[in-house]
Protein backbone atom coordinates (compact mmCIF):
# COMPACT_ATOMS: atom_id res chain seq x y z
CA UNK A 1 0.00 0.00 0.00
CA UNK A 2 1.26 3.67 -0.42
CA UNK A 3 1.77 5.15 2.63
CA UNK A 4 1.75 8.22 1.62
CA UNK A 5 -1.32 9.34 1.80
CA UNK A 6 -3.09 8.87 5.63
CA UNK A 7 -7.11 8.50 5.98
CA UNK A 8 -7.01 11.84 6.47
CA UNK A 9 -6.35 12.94 3.17
CA UNK A 10 -8.28 10.79 1.53
CA UNK A 11 -11.75 10.11 -0.17
CA UNK A 12 -11.98 6.70 0.07
CA UNK A 13 -10.93 4.52 2.99
CA UNK A 14 -11.23 0.68 2.54
CA UNK A 15 -10.02 -0.80 5.60
CA UNK A 16 -8.92 -4.66 5.77
CA UNK A 17 -11.77 -5.50 3.47
CA UNK A 18 -12.12 -8.99 2.04
CA UNK A 19 -14.38 -11.20 0.23
CA UNK A 20 -15.42 -14.91 -0.43
CA UNK A 21 -18.36 -16.36 -2.27
CA UNK A 22 -18.78 -19.62 -0.90
CA UNK A 23 -15.59 -20.91 -0.20
CA UNK A 24 -13.79 -19.16 -3.01
CA UNK A 25 -11.51 -16.23 -2.03
CA UNK A 26 -12.45 -12.68 -4.49
CA UNK A 27 -10.91 -10.87 -2.82
CA UNK A 28 -7.76 -11.01 0.13
CA UNK A 29 -8.00 -9.14 2.78
CA UNK A 30 -6.17 -5.56 1.33
CA UNK A 31 -6.34 -2.25 2.76
CA UNK A 32 -6.82 1.11 0.08
CA UNK A 33 -6.60 4.53 -0.11
CA UNK A 34 -7.75 6.68 -3.01
CA UNK A 35 -7.31 10.45 -2.54
CA UNK A 36 -9.61 13.40 -4.11
CA UNK A 37 -9.65 13.52 -7.80
CA UNK A 38 -6.72 10.22 -8.51
CA UNK A 39 -7.76 8.42 -11.42
CA UNK A 40 -6.91 4.73 -10.48
CA UNK A 41 -6.88 2.32 -12.66
CA UNK A 42 -7.29 -1.78 -11.71
CA UNK A 43 -5.91 -3.74 -13.95
CA UNK A 44 -5.54 -7.77 -14.26
CA UNK A 45 -6.80 -10.82 -15.52
CA UNK A 46 -10.58 -12.29 -15.27
CA UNK A 47 -11.43 -13.54 -12.19
CA UNK A 48 -8.29 -11.66 -10.29
CA UNK A 49 -11.15 -9.44 -8.07
CA UNK A 50 -11.39 -6.36 -10.03
CA UNK A 51 -15.02 -6.16 -10.01
CA UNK A 52 -15.13 -7.57 -6.43
CA UNK A 53 -13.01 -4.41 -5.08
CA UNK A 54 -15.54 -1.93 -7.67
CA UNK A 55 -18.56 -3.70 -6.30
CA UNK A 56 -17.14 -3.38 -2.47
CA UNK A 57 -16.22 0.39 -3.06
CA UNK A 58 -19.45 0.88 -4.90
CA UNK A 59 -21.59 -0.48 -1.64
CA UNK A 60 -23.45 -3.27 -3.72
CA UNK A 61 -21.77 -6.01 -2.40
CA UNK A 62 -20.76 -5.80 1.72
CA UNK A 63 -17.07 -7.10 2.51
CA UNK A 64 -16.84 -10.22 4.81
CA UNK A 65 -14.77 -8.25 6.81
CA UNK A 66 -13.17 -4.57 7.04
CA UNK A 67 -15.22 -1.62 5.93
CA UNK A 68 -15.04 0.97 2.97
CA UNK A 69 -15.53 4.51 4.14
CA UNK A 70 -16.09 7.10 1.99
CA UNK A 71 -16.15 11.23 2.28
CA UNK A 72 -15.80 10.21 6.52
CA UNK A 73 -19.25 7.84 5.81
CA UNK A 74 -19.29 3.97 6.09
CA UNK A 75 -21.01 2.53 3.06
CA UNK A 76 -22.22 -0.63 5.47
CA UNK A 77 -24.43 2.45 7.31
CA UNK A 78 -25.80 4.07 4.45
CA UNK A 79 -29.31 3.03 2.60
CA UNK A 80 -28.76 1.94 -0.74
CA UNK A 81 -30.17 4.31 -3.35
CA UNK A 82 -30.14 7.74 -2.56
CA UNK A 83 -27.54 8.69 0.21
CA UNK A 84 -25.10 6.33 -1.83
CA UNK A 85 -26.28 7.67 -4.91
CA UNK A 86 -24.29 11.13 -3.87
CA UNK A 87 -21.48 8.97 -3.08
CA UNK A 88 -20.74 6.55 -5.70
CA UNK A 89 -21.93 6.14 -9.13
CA UNK A 90 -20.96 2.88 -11.27
CA UNK A 91 -20.88 2.48 -14.64
CA UNK A 92 -21.24 -1.25 -16.15
CA UNK A 93 -20.21 -3.17 -19.36
CA UNK A 94 -23.57 -2.53 -20.40
CA UNK A 95 -25.10 0.85 -21.00
CA UNK A 96 -28.01 -0.71 -18.75
CA UNK A 97 -30.64 1.95 -20.16
CA UNK A 98 -34.59 1.77 -20.61
CA UNK A 99 -34.79 1.32 -24.10
CA UNK A 100 -38.20 2.53 -24.63
CA UNK A 101 -37.85 6.10 -23.06
CA UNK A 102 -36.70 9.24 -24.37
CA UNK A 103 -33.44 10.24 -24.01
CA UNK A 104 -34.06 12.61 -21.49
CA UNK A 105 -35.64 10.34 -18.76
CA UNK A 106 -32.68 8.06 -18.95
CA UNK A 107 -30.30 11.08 -18.39
CA UNK A 108 -32.72 12.65 -15.63
CA UNK A 109 -32.75 9.24 -13.91
CA UNK A 110 -29.26 9.86 -12.46
CA UNK A 111 -31.25 12.39 -10.52
CA UNK A 112 -33.67 10.09 -9.18
CA UNK A 113 -31.60 9.87 -5.92
CA UNK A 114 -31.81 13.15 -5.27
CA UNK A 115 -35.57 14.04 -6.39
CA UNK A 116 -38.91 13.32 -4.30
CA UNK A 117 -40.90 10.69 -5.51
CA UNK A 118 -43.60 13.00 -6.62
CA UNK A 119 -41.08 15.13 -8.89
CA UNK A 120 -39.80 11.95 -9.97
CA UNK A 121 -42.98 10.92 -11.46
CA UNK A 122 -43.92 14.43 -12.69
CA UNK A 123 -40.98 14.61 -14.65
CA UNK A 124 -41.88 11.62 -16.74
CA UNK A 125 -44.39 14.72 -17.63
CA UNK A 126 -42.92 17.82 -17.75
CA UNK A 127 -39.11 17.30 -17.52
CA UNK A 128 -37.42 18.72 -14.11
CA UNK A 129 -33.89 19.94 -14.38
CA UNK A 130 -34.32 19.53 -18.48
CA UNK A 131 -31.64 22.33 -18.68
CA UNK A 132 -29.08 19.94 -16.99
CA UNK A 133 -29.77 17.40 -19.00
CA UNK A 134 -29.88 19.05 -22.51
CA UNK A 135 -26.48 20.92 -20.81
CA UNK A 136 -24.94 17.51 -20.26
CA UNK A 137 -25.67 16.05 -24.02
CA UNK A 138 -24.53 19.02 -25.68
CA UNK A 139 -20.93 18.52 -23.69
CA UNK A 140 -21.15 15.01 -24.71
CA UNK A 141 -21.90 15.95 -28.36
CA UNK A 142 -25.46 14.75 -28.36
CA UNK A 143 -27.37 17.61 -27.15
CA UNK A 144 -30.14 17.44 -30.36
CA UNK A 145 -30.93 13.81 -29.02
CA UNK A 146 -32.78 14.71 -25.89
CA UNK A 147 -36.26 13.75 -27.13
CA UNK A 148 -35.74 10.89 -29.22
CA UNK A 149 -36.77 7.04 -27.78
CA UNK A 150 -33.52 5.48 -26.43
CA UNK A 151 -33.04 2.46 -28.69
CA UNK A 152 -33.57 4.40 -32.03
CA UNK A 153 -29.90 5.92 -30.89
CA UNK A 154 -26.45 4.26 -32.52
CA UNK A 155 -24.63 2.11 -29.59
CA UNK A 156 -21.70 5.00 -29.53
CA UNK A 157 -24.70 7.93 -28.83
CA UNK A 158 -26.35 5.02 -26.21
CA UNK A 159 -22.95 5.26 -24.52
CA UNK A 160 -23.03 9.07 -24.32
CA UNK A 161 -26.49 8.75 -22.69
CA UNK A 162 -25.05 6.26 -20.05
CA UNK A 163 -22.02 8.54 -19.32
CA UNK A 164 -24.53 11.93 -19.34
CA UNK A 165 -26.56 9.61 -16.96
CA UNK A 166 -23.38 9.12 -14.77
CA UNK A 167 -22.22 13.10 -14.77
CA UNK A 168 -25.89 14.38 -13.66
CA UNK A 169 -25.90 11.94 -10.93
CA UNK A 170 -22.19 14.32 -9.85
CA UNK A 171 -21.77 11.46 -6.84
CA UNK A 172 -17.96 12.43 -5.78
CA UNK A 173 -16.71 9.04 -6.88
CA UNK A 174 -17.36 7.16 -10.48
CA UNK A 175 -16.32 3.58 -10.42
CA UNK A 176 -16.66 1.93 -14.08
CA UNK A 177 -16.42 -1.64 -14.40
CA UNK A 178 -14.35 -2.36 -17.53
CA UNK A 179 -16.25 0.73 -19.54
CA UNK A 180 -14.53 -0.03 -22.62
CA UNK A 181 -13.75 -3.35 -23.27
CA UNK A 182 -16.81 -4.04 -25.30
CA UNK A 183 -15.84 -1.04 -28.00
CA UNK A 184 -13.40 -0.58 -30.71
CA UNK A 185 -9.87 1.28 -29.92
CA UNK A 186 -11.31 4.73 -31.57
CA UNK A 187 -14.06 4.33 -29.63
CA UNK A 188 -12.61 3.40 -26.71
CA UNK A 189 -9.99 5.67 -26.39
CA UNK A 190 -13.15 8.69 -27.35
CA UNK A 191 -15.19 7.36 -24.23
CA UNK A 192 -12.09 7.43 -21.69
CA UNK A 193 -11.35 10.67 -22.71
CA UNK A 194 -14.98 11.98 -21.98
CA UNK A 195 -15.08 10.05 -18.70
CA UNK A 196 -11.50 11.15 -17.36
CA UNK A 197 -11.82 15.14 -19.17
CA UNK A 198 -15.51 15.44 -17.36
CA UNK A 199 -14.75 13.77 -14.08
CA UNK A 200 -11.20 16.44 -13.92
CA UNK A 201 -13.30 19.39 -15.01
CA UNK A 202 -15.57 18.29 -12.32
CA UNK A 203 -12.85 17.62 -9.61
CA UNK A 204 -14.35 13.77 -9.39
CA UNK A 205 -12.42 11.15 -8.09
CA UNK A 206 -12.27 7.93 -11.09
CA UNK A 207 -11.83 3.71 -10.60
CA UNK A 208 -12.17 1.90 -13.05
CA UNK A 209 -11.18 -1.29 -14.95
CA UNK A 210 -9.05 -2.31 -17.91
CA UNK A 211 -6.47 -4.01 -19.85
CA UNK A 212 -5.03 -1.55 -22.38
CA UNK A 213 -1.51 -0.56 -20.90
CA UNK A 214 -1.87 2.47 -23.61
CA UNK A 215 -5.11 3.56 -22.10
CA UNK A 216 -4.04 3.16 -18.40
CA UNK A 217 -0.78 5.34 -19.45
CA UNK A 218 -2.78 8.16 -21.32
CA UNK A 219 -5.69 8.64 -19.12
CA UNK A 220 -5.25 7.17 -15.28
CA UNK A 221 -2.66 8.67 -12.60
CA UNK A 222 -2.18 5.48 -10.70
CA UNK A 223 -2.61 1.56 -11.24
CA UNK A 224 -3.81 -1.22 -9.27
CA UNK A 225 -2.76 -4.74 -10.10
CA UNK A 226 -4.56 -7.58 -9.00
CA UNK A 227 -4.32 -11.41 -9.44
CA UNK A 228 -5.99 -14.12 -7.48
CA UNK A 229 -7.56 -11.65 -5.31
CA UNK A 230 -4.12 -10.47 -4.22
CA UNK A 231 -2.69 -6.88 -5.23
CA UNK A 232 0.49 -7.21 -7.02
CA UNK A 233 1.25 -3.88 -7.49
CA UNK A 234 0.20 -0.05 -6.78
CA UNK A 235 2.41 2.05 -8.34
CA UNK A 236 1.69 6.06 -10.30
CA UNK A 237 1.20 5.19 -13.73
CA UNK A 238 4.45 6.54 -14.40
CA UNK A 239 6.50 3.66 -12.72
CA UNK A 240 4.42 1.39 -14.41
CA UNK A 241 7.13 -0.73 -17.02
CA UNK A 242 5.61 -3.26 -19.69
CA UNK A 243 7.41 -6.20 -17.80
CA UNK A 244 5.20 -5.42 -14.41
CA UNK A 245 2.21 -5.58 -16.48
CA UNK A 246 3.23 -9.04 -18.77
CA UNK A 247 4.18 -10.54 -15.72
CA UNK A 248 0.26 -9.77 -14.34
CA UNK A 249 -1.21 -11.31 -17.09
CA UNK A 250 0.43 -14.57 -17.76
CA UNK A 251 -1.40 -17.50 -17.53
CA UNK A 252 0.74 -19.20 -14.58
CA UNK A 253 3.93 -18.65 -12.79
CA UNK A 254 5.83 -21.68 -13.92
CA UNK A 255 4.40 -24.45 -15.28
CA UNK A 256 1.38 -22.35 -16.79
CA UNK A 257 4.09 -20.23 -18.95
CA UNK A 258 5.32 -23.08 -21.23
CA UNK A 259 1.71 -23.88 -21.84
CA UNK A 260 1.05 -19.93 -22.54
CA UNK A 261 3.70 -20.25 -24.99
CA UNK A 262 2.09 -23.45 -26.54
CA UNK A 263 -1.41 -21.95 -26.94
CA UNK A 264 0.40 -18.91 -28.98
CA UNK B 1 -37.16 -41.96 -9.06
CA UNK B 2 -39.98 -43.55 -10.86
CA UNK B 3 -43.18 -43.25 -8.89
CA UNK B 4 -46.30 -45.69 -10.73
CA UNK B 5 -48.71 -42.49 -8.78
CA UNK B 6 -46.92 -38.87 -8.68
CA UNK B 7 -48.69 -35.95 -9.09
CA UNK B 8 -48.70 -35.01 -12.30
CA UNK B 9 -49.73 -39.16 -13.30
CA UNK B 10 -52.78 -38.55 -10.98
CA UNK B 11 -54.01 -35.09 -11.84
CA UNK B 12 -53.78 -36.21 -15.92
CA UNK B 13 -55.51 -39.81 -14.71
CA UNK B 14 -57.87 -37.50 -12.72
CA UNK B 15 -58.55 -35.11 -15.79
CA UNK B 16 -58.97 -38.64 -18.36
CA UNK B 17 -61.41 -40.34 -16.15
CA UNK B 18 -63.71 -36.90 -15.68
CA UNK B 19 -63.78 -36.39 -19.36
CA UNK B 20 -64.67 -40.18 -20.48
CA UNK B 21 -67.20 -39.46 -17.61
CA UNK B 22 -68.39 -35.97 -19.03
CA UNK B 23 -69.10 -37.69 -22.63
CA UNK B 24 -70.48 -40.68 -21.63
CA UNK B 25 -73.43 -38.44 -19.40
CA UNK B 26 -74.31 -36.70 -22.31
CA UNK B 27 -77.29 -38.34 -24.28
CA UNK B 28 -76.32 -38.50 -27.74
CA UNK B 29 -79.75 -39.49 -28.92
CA UNK B 30 -82.21 -37.61 -30.56
CA UNK B 31 -82.85 -35.07 -27.87
CA UNK B 32 -79.37 -33.17 -28.34
CA UNK B 33 -80.89 -31.31 -31.27
CA UNK B 34 -84.23 -29.82 -30.97
CA UNK B 35 -86.65 -31.66 -33.24
CA UNK B 36 -87.30 -27.98 -34.90
CA UNK B 37 -83.78 -27.11 -34.90
CA UNK B 38 -82.92 -28.08 -38.39
CA UNK B 39 -85.60 -25.23 -40.00
CA UNK B 40 -84.46 -22.66 -37.73
CA UNK B 41 -81.39 -22.54 -38.16
CA UNK B 42 -81.85 -22.64 -41.87
CA UNK B 43 -84.01 -19.51 -41.58
CA UNK B 44 -81.50 -18.18 -38.87
CA UNK B 45 -79.12 -18.27 -42.06
CA UNK B 46 -81.17 -16.98 -44.40
CA UNK B 47 -81.67 -13.87 -42.52
CA UNK B 48 -77.95 -12.90 -42.35
CA UNK B 49 -78.97 -12.20 -46.54
CA UNK B 50 -79.65 -9.38 -46.14
CA UNK B 51 -79.56 -8.24 -42.51
CA UNK B 52 -82.47 -5.61 -41.01
CA UNK B 53 -80.80 -2.33 -42.51
CA UNK B 54 -83.67 0.20 -41.96
CA UNK B 55 -82.59 3.72 -40.82
CA UNK B 56 -84.78 3.43 -37.91
CA UNK B 57 -83.40 -0.05 -36.73
CA UNK B 58 -79.38 1.38 -37.72
CA UNK B 59 -80.28 3.94 -35.32
CA UNK B 60 -81.45 1.56 -32.62
CA UNK B 61 -78.32 -0.58 -33.14
CA UNK B 62 -75.74 2.56 -33.34
CA UNK B 63 -77.51 3.69 -29.81
CA UNK B 64 -77.30 0.07 -28.54
CA UNK B 65 -73.55 0.11 -29.86
CA UNK B 66 -72.65 3.26 -28.26
CA UNK B 67 -74.47 1.95 -24.43
CA UNK B 68 -72.35 -1.56 -24.86
CA UNK B 69 -68.96 0.86 -25.75
CA UNK B 70 -69.66 3.61 -22.79
CA UNK B 71 -69.84 0.84 -20.50
CA UNK B 72 -66.82 -1.22 -22.02
CA UNK B 73 -64.82 1.96 -21.87
CA UNK B 74 -65.89 3.06 -18.00
CA UNK B 75 -65.17 -0.29 -16.82
CA UNK B 76 -61.93 -1.22 -18.27
CA UNK B 77 -60.55 2.43 -17.32
CA UNK B 78 -61.76 1.80 -13.58
CA UNK B 79 -59.83 -2.38 -14.16
CA UNK B 80 -56.51 -0.42 -15.24
CA UNK B 81 -56.81 2.36 -12.32
CA UNK B 82 -57.30 -0.74 -9.68
CA UNK B 83 -55.22 -2.96 -11.47
CA UNK B 84 -51.84 -1.40 -11.85
CA UNK B 85 -51.20 -0.54 -8.54
CA UNK B 86 -52.56 -3.72 -7.14
CA UNK B 87 -50.58 -5.62 -9.73
CA UNK B 88 -47.52 -3.77 -8.66
CA UNK B 89 -47.95 -4.41 -5.27
CA UNK B 90 -48.59 -8.26 -6.38
CA UNK B 91 -45.52 -8.20 -7.87
CA UNK B 92 -43.38 -7.94 -4.65
CA UNK B 93 -41.06 -5.08 -6.41
CA UNK B 94 -42.37 -1.98 -5.16
CA UNK B 95 -42.69 -2.97 -1.51
CA UNK B 96 -39.56 -3.86 0.93
CA UNK B 97 -38.51 -7.97 1.49
CA UNK B 98 -39.68 -7.57 5.06
CA UNK B 99 -42.30 -9.56 5.96
CA UNK B 100 -44.31 -6.56 6.04
CA UNK B 101 -43.88 -6.05 2.80
CA UNK B 102 -44.18 -9.70 1.91
CA UNK B 103 -47.56 -10.01 3.45
CA UNK B 104 -48.70 -6.70 1.36
CA UNK B 105 -47.53 -8.58 -1.49
CA UNK B 106 -49.39 -11.65 -0.72
CA UNK B 107 -52.41 -9.78 0.72
CA UNK B 108 -52.63 -7.81 -2.74
CA UNK B 109 -52.45 -10.78 -5.00
CA UNK B 110 -55.32 -12.91 -2.66
CA UNK B 111 -57.37 -9.97 -3.00
CA UNK B 112 -56.57 -9.35 -7.23
CA UNK B 113 -57.64 -13.76 -6.90
CA UNK B 114 -60.64 -12.92 -4.88
CA UNK B 115 -62.11 -10.52 -6.72
CA UNK B 116 -61.13 -12.05 -10.05
CA UNK B 117 -62.76 -15.61 -9.38
CA UNK B 118 -66.31 -14.37 -9.51
CA UNK B 119 -67.63 -13.78 -13.05
CA UNK B 120 -68.94 -10.31 -14.03
CA UNK B 121 -72.04 -12.12 -14.61
CA UNK B 122 -72.47 -12.93 -11.11
CA UNK B 123 -71.41 -9.46 -10.01
CA UNK B 124 -73.68 -8.02 -12.35
CA UNK B 125 -76.91 -9.93 -10.38
CA UNK B 126 -75.30 -8.57 -6.99
CA UNK B 127 -74.82 -5.28 -8.25
CA UNK B 128 -78.47 -5.07 -9.93
CA UNK B 129 -79.94 -6.13 -6.90
CA UNK B 130 -77.83 -3.35 -4.93
CA UNK B 131 -78.25 -0.75 -7.88
CA UNK B 132 -81.39 -1.49 -9.77
CA UNK B 133 -80.87 -2.14 -13.87
CA UNK B 134 -78.51 0.95 -13.87
CA UNK B 135 -75.53 1.78 -15.81
CA UNK B 136 -73.37 1.41 -12.65
CA UNK B 137 -74.11 -2.33 -12.09
CA UNK B 138 -73.20 -2.93 -15.88
CA UNK B 139 -70.01 -0.66 -15.64
CA UNK B 140 -68.66 -2.22 -11.74
CA UNK B 141 -69.67 -5.77 -12.79
CA UNK B 142 -66.91 -5.63 -15.42
CA UNK B 143 -64.38 -3.61 -13.82
CA UNK B 144 -64.34 -5.59 -10.44
CA UNK B 145 -63.30 -8.54 -12.09
CA UNK B 146 -61.06 -7.36 -14.95
CA UNK B 147 -59.61 -5.77 -11.92
CA UNK B 148 -58.33 -8.75 -10.89
CA UNK B 149 -57.49 -10.56 -13.93
CA UNK B 150 -55.91 -7.13 -15.05
CA UNK B 151 -53.94 -6.52 -12.04
CA UNK B 152 -52.36 -10.38 -12.13
CA UNK B 153 -51.12 -10.20 -15.47
CA UNK B 154 -49.67 -6.61 -14.75
CA UNK B 155 -48.20 -8.05 -11.93
CA UNK B 156 -45.93 -10.92 -13.95
CA UNK B 157 -45.24 -8.41 -16.09
CA UNK B 158 -43.67 -5.98 -14.43
CA UNK B 159 -42.12 -8.47 -12.57
CA UNK B 160 -40.40 -10.10 -15.38
CA UNK B 161 -38.84 -6.77 -16.76
CA UNK B 162 -35.04 -6.69 -17.56
CA UNK B 163 -32.63 -6.53 -14.62
CA UNK B 164 -29.98 -4.66 -15.53
CA UNK B 165 -31.32 -1.08 -16.63
CA UNK B 166 -33.52 -1.66 -13.06
CA UNK B 167 -30.18 -2.13 -11.28
CA UNK B 168 -28.83 0.65 -12.97
CA UNK B 169 -31.62 3.13 -11.84
CA UNK B 170 -31.54 1.30 -8.08
CA UNK B 171 -27.75 2.62 -7.94
CA UNK B 172 -28.26 5.78 -9.08
CA UNK B 173 -30.99 6.23 -6.04
CA UNK B 174 -34.36 5.27 -7.80
CA UNK B 175 -36.89 4.06 -4.93
CA UNK B 176 -39.18 1.41 -5.56
CA UNK B 177 -41.77 3.42 -7.01
CA UNK B 178 -39.15 5.45 -9.26
CA UNK B 179 -37.71 2.41 -10.21
CA UNK B 180 -41.38 0.79 -11.66
CA UNK B 181 -42.22 4.10 -12.95
CA UNK B 182 -38.98 4.80 -14.89
CA UNK B 183 -37.58 1.50 -15.50
CA UNK B 184 -40.68 -1.51 -15.14
CA UNK B 185 -43.67 0.21 -16.43
CA UNK B 186 -41.88 1.69 -19.84
CA UNK B 187 -40.14 -1.26 -20.19
CA UNK B 188 -43.43 -3.90 -19.67
CA UNK B 189 -45.66 -1.01 -21.56
CA UNK B 190 -45.59 -2.82 -24.95
CA UNK B 191 -47.16 -5.63 -23.16
CA UNK B 192 -48.97 -4.08 -21.06
CA UNK B 193 -51.20 -2.34 -23.30
CA UNK B 194 -51.31 -5.07 -26.11
CA UNK B 195 -52.40 -7.10 -23.05
CA UNK B 196 -55.11 -4.25 -22.20
CA UNK B 197 -56.38 -4.05 -25.24
CA UNK B 198 -57.49 -7.56 -25.74
CA UNK B 199 -59.35 -7.14 -22.44
CA UNK B 200 -61.10 -4.04 -23.74
CA UNK B 201 -62.39 -6.45 -26.17
CA UNK B 202 -63.85 -9.08 -23.77
CA UNK B 203 -65.23 -6.36 -22.21
CA UNK B 204 -67.11 -5.43 -24.89
CA UNK B 205 -68.46 -8.65 -24.80
CA UNK B 206 -69.25 -8.98 -21.42
CA UNK B 207 -70.96 -5.65 -21.53
CA UNK B 208 -72.81 -7.22 -24.31
CA UNK B 209 -74.23 -9.86 -22.76
CA UNK B 210 -75.08 -7.94 -19.69
CA UNK B 211 -78.33 -8.25 -21.00
CA UNK B 212 -78.54 -11.94 -18.79
CA UNK B 213 -79.59 -9.67 -16.17
CA UNK B 214 -81.48 -6.97 -18.02
CA UNK B 215 -79.15 -4.27 -18.66
CA UNK B 216 -79.47 -2.42 -21.86
CA UNK B 217 -77.09 -2.43 -24.98
CA UNK B 218 -76.26 -4.49 -28.00
CA UNK B 219 -77.29 -7.92 -25.96
CA UNK B 220 -80.66 -6.79 -24.95
CA UNK B 221 -81.58 -5.81 -28.30
CA UNK B 222 -80.36 -8.76 -29.67
CA UNK B 223 -82.47 -10.84 -27.17
CA UNK B 224 -85.49 -8.76 -27.95
CA UNK B 225 -85.26 -9.37 -31.64
CA UNK B 226 -84.51 -12.92 -30.99
CA UNK B 227 -87.81 -13.32 -28.76
CA UNK B 228 -89.42 -12.62 -31.96
CA UNK B 229 -87.75 -14.29 -34.12
CA UNK B 230 -86.87 -11.33 -36.22
CA UNK B 231 -83.30 -13.14 -37.25
CA UNK B 232 -82.22 -10.16 -40.23
CA UNK B 233 -82.72 -7.61 -37.06
CA UNK B 234 -80.04 -10.02 -34.92
CA UNK B 235 -77.95 -9.85 -37.83
CA UNK B 236 -77.61 -6.60 -38.22
CA UNK B 237 -77.09 -6.09 -34.21
CA UNK B 238 -74.21 -9.01 -34.59
CA UNK B 239 -72.49 -6.82 -37.23
CA UNK B 240 -72.35 -4.15 -34.99
CA UNK B 241 -70.45 -6.26 -32.04
CA UNK B 242 -68.02 -7.31 -34.87
CA UNK B 243 -67.61 -4.10 -35.79
CA UNK B 244 -66.95 -3.17 -32.32
CA UNK B 245 -64.47 -5.32 -31.51
CA UNK B 246 -62.90 -4.98 -35.35
CA UNK B 247 -62.01 -1.39 -34.17
CA UNK B 248 -60.78 -2.22 -30.92
CA UNK B 249 -58.27 -4.55 -32.85
CA UNK B 250 -57.06 -1.94 -35.25
CA UNK B 251 -56.78 0.31 -32.54
CA UNK B 252 -54.74 -1.70 -30.55
CA UNK B 253 -52.52 -2.48 -33.62
CA UNK B 254 -52.03 0.93 -34.41
CA UNK B 255 -51.09 1.90 -30.83
CA UNK B 256 -48.53 -1.18 -30.69
CA UNK B 257 -46.89 0.00 -33.59
CA UNK B 258 -46.55 3.44 -32.78
CA UNK B 259 -44.94 1.74 -29.67
CA UNK B 260 -42.50 -0.58 -31.85
CA UNK B 261 -41.16 2.20 -34.32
Amino acid sequence: MRGTLGPKGSLVVARDIRKSYAEVQALAPMSLNVACGERVALAGPSGSGKTTLLYLLAGIVQPDEGQVVIDGQSLSGLRPGEELAQLVSVMHQQFDLVPNLPVVHNVLAGRLGRWSLMRSVLSLVWPQERRLAEDTLTQLGIGGKLQERTSRLSGGEQQRVALARLLVQSSLIVLADEPVSSLDPARADDVLKLLTDLTETSGKTLVASLHSPDLIRRYFSRVIGLRDGLVQFDLPVAEMSDSVLQRLYQLDNGKGRVASVEAV
Amino acid sequence: MWRLFDNRRLLSLFLGVALVWSLASVDWGSAAVHSGGGGTLREFVLAAFPPELSPAFLRVGLAAAWQTTTFAVAAITIAVVVGLPLGALASGQVVSSSSRGRALAVGARLFLAVIRSVHELVWAVLFVAAFGFSSLAAILAIAIPYAGILGRIYGERLADAPDEPLRALRASGASPVAVLAYGRIPMALPDLLSYTFYRFECAIRAAAIMSFVGIRGLGFEIQLSLQELLFSQVWTLMLFLVGLVVLVDLWSSKVRRSLAA
